[in-house]
């Protein structure tokens, strides 16, 4: 070795370490989660069939499909925390894939001319980004803070999945209060508010997570 | 001779708990690792330091590796962190000397050719590689890549300018 380096310090400075694990900033992402529903309920009310116990479909493919992008999405930049070559944090993308299925449908249907409430029903998209947005950020935060304490290598990527897991979680708490089941509405407009977090996270959360 | 990754892992681990004089150990043996690992790709007068920032970044986020993996593929992602941020700093400087149009006959801002990017090289379209082999390795002037490859001086400075900031990217994909 040519030089040797400054490893006396580095020992001297040595305490121990809690090894970083995700489950926490997952079980706290998930309680806010629960806390959103819980003020769109109290602010904005729940659905009739949800109140009701006779859910429509369409609500429960949309939830499972916004709990799946959002659950699947942070689980995966979780694990971003911890690095290793070679170590893909993938299942994100099935996730998202299966998220696709509602802006394409939506462009299908649209195309044939039916848009249904998805125009007519345009003044309630600024609550349903609003809401969508503050529990996006709510959830980003313990993300964030796991991420900054960690190693992730990839920050542009890292911050594309906070942003998108955020905003599939906020997304599915407004979605307990958003009444309307037209494919096209949804395609649209929520594929807007998890777009909109998306985008939001690739710009603000590298420079949060840089090291 | 440097220690196996099960050795390592127990060190790692030991460390992880408090172990001073694992940790010593550690690092002796991660420093040697990280020498070979960095000597493959940047000019051996860069090599000391990125191992030293390396050290440090282990240091700070020791936290983050899991004793259940292999840590060598751990150590690995980190130092080509710490490596893919070198290249970020080496881009923004070219990049700002570029702006700046004083990268002309300088000698201190051939800074691209401490990075061994051979193989990189191959993943950039022609005219990126070959402008930023003859400015940033080579050492010629823009004025005399222009001549050697025929593009035109903005164009050479444009192909500089993208082909760095695609290395950066490919680096970070890879």
């Amino acid at each position: 070795m040519k030089k040797s380096y400054d490893i006396a310090a580095l020992v001297n400075d040595l305490e121990p370490v809690t090894v970083l694990n995700r489950r926490r900033p997952l079980v706290t992402a998930a309680a806010i989660t629960i806390a959103m529903i819980s003020i769109v309920a109290l602010l904005r009310g729940v659905r009739p069939d949800v109140l009701a116990g006779n859910p429509d479909a369409m609500f429960l493919i949309r939830s499972g499909i916004l709990l799946l992008l959002g659950g699947g999405t942070a689980h995966a930049v979780l694990g971003m925390a911890s690095p290793s070559v070679g170590k893909a944090h993938m299942n994100w993308q099935m996730a998202l894939a299966v998220a696709l299925l509602f802006p394409v449908v939506a462009l299908i249907v649209a195309l044939t001319g039916d848009m249904g409430t998805a125009m007519s029903k345009m003044y309630t998209v600024g609550q349903c980004l609003m809401f969508s947005a503050i529990g996006g950020i709510a959830t980003a935060t313990p993300m964030i803070l796991h991420l900054r304490r960690g190693a992730p290598t990839s920050l542009a990527r890292a911050g594309w999945l906070v942003g998108m897991a955020s905003g599939g979680l906020g997304a599915f708490a407004y979605n307990i209060h958003c009444p309307f089941n037209n494919v096209v509405y949804i395609g649209i407009w929520y594929t807007l508010a998890v777009g909109l977090c998306a985008v939001a996270g690739r710009l603000a959360v590298p420079r949060l997570i840089r090291w | 001779m440097i220690a196996r990754e099960e050795t390592m892992r127990d060190l790692m681990r030991r460390s992880q708990a408090g172990d001073k004089q694992a940790y010593a150990v550690l690092l002796e043996q991660t420093a040697r690792w990280l020498a070979e690992f960095f000597a493959r790709k940047i000019s051996a007068d860069a090599v000391d330091d990125l191992v030293q920032d390396t050290l440090i970044s282990l240091h700070n986020k020791r936290a983050s590796y899991d004793p259940s993996r292999p840590f060598l593929p751990w150590l690995a992602a980190i130092a080509r962190y710490r490596w893919v941020d070198r290249l970020r700093k080496t881009y923004r400087h070219a990049a700002d000397e570029l702006k700046d149009q004083h990268s002309e006959g300088s000698h201190e801002d051939v800074v691209g050719a401490k990075i061994s990017i051979d193989r990189l090289l191959t993943q950039l379209p022609e005219g990126q590689a070959v402008a930023i082999r003859l400015v940033k390795i080579d050492g010629l002037s823009i004025a005399e890549a222009c001549i050697k490859c025929g593009q035109s001086e903005p164009l050479v400075k444009v192909n500089i300018h993208r082909g760095l900031k695609k290395l950066a990217a490919l680096i970070e994909s890879e």
